[in-house]
Order: C-alpha cells, then structure tokens, then sequence
C-alpha cells in the first residue's frame, strides 16, 4: 500500500516520500482501518524536524501522522466492540503511527464510532486536538459558571477548548491575534483577547482555570491570572513532578518560578498528555452530534499533496485543521 | 407476536396452520439501544416488525454522512426492501434509537407466504400499497413543502418520537441541516 513516509529528520520538503509498504498485519485486539482521512499536527511537523528525536524515538522510515478517520475492513480475534463495515475515527497510539496511509491498524480501545453528521474529512480533524482539550479540561474539573482562560483560541486545541467549554457552561476567556478576532468570537468565547492591541492580563483576572496551549513564560504568566486554589493545566508548558516521574525521571524538579508560583496561590499546575481514548472519542461524538461543537477544517489536500499540507502546517496559518483526503 | 397475529386476523381469516407457519418463521427479539440490525454492504435476509421502541435505517454517502430513510415505531415494518428484492448487498444500515422489541422474520419466507396461504395476497397487497403510497408522499413533500411544513408533518406522523431521536436524525430525515431544525423550533414555540 502507499504511505507517506518520514525518511529521515530535516526539513520538511526533503524528509517526506511517498513509499510502498505492506499492509498492517491485525493483532487480537486491532481493528483495521481503510483510511479515508488523515489529519496533521503540529507534533507531526515536530516529529519531522526531529525535535521531538529524544521523548518520541521513531525508526525510520516511518509512516507519518495519528489521526483518522475511515472504515473498519477487518477486526482481530477478541474485537466485540466493532464489525465490519463500521464508520470510525481515532487518535491512534504511538506504536502505532502512520495514518497517512491506506490503512492503518489501531488497537480497538482507541477507536469510536464517527460522528453521523460530518464527513470523514471533518471526522479526521477531530481526534488529537479534541482529546487534549477534553482530558485537560477535565483534570481541571471543568464546571458551569467556571471562568476559564484558553490561550491561542484559533489554534486546532483552543477552537476545540473553546466550544469544550462552553458546552460545559463556562465563561471563556481567549487569546488570539487581530485577524482571527472575528471567527474566534463566533465559536462561542465570551471575551476574545487581540494579544496585539491587548493586555489579557488586565482582562482575564481571577479565573478557574487556565489552559495553556503556549508554554514559554505563559506558563508562568498563568499564575498571574489564575485565582487562589485555581488550576493550570499545559500541554506545552514544563512536566510536574508526577508526570516527570512517569517518565522515569525520579529527580526532575518543577522550574523554581513556577513552583513558588503554584504554592503561593496554592494553585494546582498539571501538564497533560493527551492519551487515545475510544470512550473519550465517543463523548466527543455525541457532543458534535449535538452540535454542540463544530469540526473547524482550514484546508483538505488530496493524498499526493500531503508535502503540500504540511508546508501549509508549518506556516502555523492554518485556521482549525488541515487534512488529508487518502481514498 | 400476538399483537401482530390480532392485527393480521381483523384483516384476513388466518388459518390454525397459517398462524403455525408464521410463528415457525419468526422469532421475538428484545434489542439493545444502539444495537445495529443491518449493516450497509451486507447481505440481507431480515425484515423486522416493530412491537415497541424506535428503530431508524439510514444511507451513509461517500462523504461518511448519514441521511436517515425511515424511522420505525411500534407496527412498523423495517428492513432494506432494495437489498432483500435485488439480492444486492444493503445500501442502508438499520439501528435501534431506544431499547426496542421486534419480531424477525426471514424476508424470502414471508413474502412467499401467499404461495402456501393465497388468503395472504390481497394482505399483502394492501401492505405494499400502503408503503408505496407513504413513500410517494415523503417524495412529493420533499419536492413541494417548506422545511417547516415537512417537520409538521414529520411530528404528526411520529407523535413521540422527539424524545427518542436526536436532532441530527431528524434534520437528516427532513434533507435539512441542524440550524434549520432548531430555526424551524424556534419559529414554532412563537407562534
């Protein structure tokens, strides 16, 4: 089958090859998808780039990218969940990278039926950026009336966050630059901070929740904006000490800022990695069912221009997602 | 069964045997929700009367879409009448929206039914007849009425069914999208 496929870390235009590859083998518990659609990430441009060659080591070549969507054409010996035939979408684990194909084995637990309303393109769109934004927001214990501050709001996570949120009742404050003020509004976010003209600082004063999707010195800045006994959920920002010790780093301290920041305020900060989650997929499906979230689709490339899309990725442009037709 | 027995028997004199043979080819069956009963692309053989619940069968584009046929309610027939009268493989999948119960039947059997018990040819005429009818007003309704006017009719048609639904299957039944739904709701609360 053909696959796009990481061959070796650089740039973009010239670590990126179409090649012929066999057909995943299914384990007990895969399923095997026809793939219809694929999405990007910025961790795949990463990926690429080879910045993430120490936390995430590939061999290569690697087939590129983890969102999906398509049709599942085989199932392993103790998959109940799911039959052939069946319409799907996923964020695939790890180990099993390599959506920008014409299929791609994914353990069954991973996986959700689609939402019945939207395409497949659109299907594909959601799986990596809707999972970090519900798993963070949900450690943060998200609630109604909760104010809550979602930094980058036109990214592929905060367009997602903020309609997330919203569903769940909350006041949401976002970030974002002058250009995008106007469709940011219209996803539902009560106050729409242009960082270019303004402080959000000075706007976003005592909320619940932080979500950091930028890192840097917002991680910090975060405490800044949060209230006492608040919460600071990253994805981007430094590991706590917890999720460091997952990792097998026993001595790994929290920056000293950050720490004298979050005991201050006694202010939770957590970084959440996003994990594939079936149950969480299907949360999501029922919520774009309802229409209570919209997939946001920048741009669809046919398969052969996938090169194409992920130059479009690294431009950081993009408004929502950019996917991948593959069949 | 004995409600569709009774309901056979007010229009047709339904012999011991008959009754007999009706019951060899059937069983009852109590479904899950979200249990699926045909799968778009397989092979059909079922056709299944509705004793309580809700079922719907829908076709799913090339773009992974759903737009829904029919919703089935308590003595309605459900199945892929094109799969089963083609030997085709299905084109539509048929899910149940709440726990439901049905009788199932194989397909090929009833409707040769009439072969050994000819009293069943006019009943099933008038069945057929009644589905071409209800098919041709969906047709023309799609072709002539406003999206508001066919909600209306949608409602009169399937009295509870809104709360067994979600919105999607039912803009999806109505050819319309979600926000002309609930524009259309809107509209209707005011009045």
């Amino acid at each position: 089958m053909k696959a796009l496929q990481i061959i070796k870390y650089g740039e973009i235009k010239d670590s990126l090859a179409f090649n012929e590859v066999s057909k995943p083998t299914v384990q007990a518990n895969d399923v095997l998808i026809e793939v219809k659609a694929a999405a990007i990430n910025p961790i795949d441009k990463s990926i690429i780039l080879g910045n993430l060659q120490g936390m995430l080591p590939i061999p290569l070549p690697s087939t590129s990218a983890y969102d999906v969507s398509g049709i599942v054409v085989e199932t392993g010996n103790e998959v109940s969940n799911f039959e052939i035939g069946d319409l799907v979408y996923s964020r695939v684990p790890q180990e099993q990278m390599g959506t920008l194909a014409e299929f791609v084995a994914v353990t069954s637990d991973a996986v959700s039926k689609k939402p019945g309303n939207i395409s497949f393109e659109e299907a594909a769109s959601l799986p990596l950026a809707g999972l970090t934004a519900l798993q963070s927001l949900e450690y943060a214990g998200i609630k109604e009336n909760d104010k809550v501050l979602i930094h980058a709001g036109s990214g592929g996570v905060g367009s997602f966050a903020i309609q997330y949120a919203k569903a769940k009742g909350a006041y949401v404050y976002t970030t974002t630059s002058t250009n995008n003020v106007q469709w940011v509004k219209e996803l539902g976010a009560d106050r729409v901070i242009d960082y270019k003209t303004e402080d959000y600082k000075s706007i976003a004063k005592d909320v619940d929740i932080v979500f950091d999707t930028l890192g840097q010195n917002y991680s910090l800045e975060s405490f800044e904006v949060v209230k006492t006994a608040g919460k600071v959920v990253s994805v981007v920002g430094p590991l706590d000490e917890a999720s460091a010790k997952m990792f097998g780093m026993a001595d790994y301290k929290l920056p000293e800022e950050l720490a004298e920041a979050s005991s201050e305020k006694n202010v939770e900060y957590k970084f959440i990695f996003m994990h594939p989650n079936g149950a969480h997929l299907n949360e999501i499906k029922s919520m774009i069912e309802d229409e209570k979230i919209k997939p946001i689709v920048d741009k669809v490339y046919p398969f052969s221009e996938s090169i194409q899309a992920f130059i479009h990725l690294a431009s950081g442009r993009a408004k929502g997602k950019i996917v991948i037709k593959i069949h | 069964m004995e409600d569709l027995i009774k309901k056979i028997k007010s229009r047709l004199h339904l012999r011991p045997e008959a009754e007999e043979f009706l019951y060899s080819i059937s069983k009852e069956k109590t479904l899950s929700k979200g249990e699926v009963l045909i799968r778009q692309g397989q092979t059909v053989k079922k056709t299944f009367f509705v004793t309580s619940g809700c079922l719907r069968s829908y076709c799913i584009d090339k773009n992974g879409k759903e737009h829904t046929l029919l919703f089935a309610i308590k003595d309605w027939w459900i199945s892929d009448y094109i799969a089963i009268h083609t030997d085709e493989l299905s084109t539509l999948t048929v899910e149940c929206l709440t726990e439901s119960k049905v009788i199932e039947f194989n397909a090929k059997e009833l409707d040769g039914i009439h072969a050994r018990f000819p009293e069943f040819e006019s009943y099933q005429r008038h069945n057929l007849e009644r589905h071409v009818v209800s098919l041709h007003k969906r047709i023309l309704n799609q072709l002539q009425l406003s999206a508001a006017e066919r909600y209306d009719l949608f409602l009169k048609q399937y009295p509870d069914i809104e709360q067994h639904t979600r919105n999607f299957h039912i803009a999806s039944y109505l050819g319309i999208t979600q926000q002309s739904l609930s524009r259309i709701r809107v509209e209707k609360v005011k009045k």
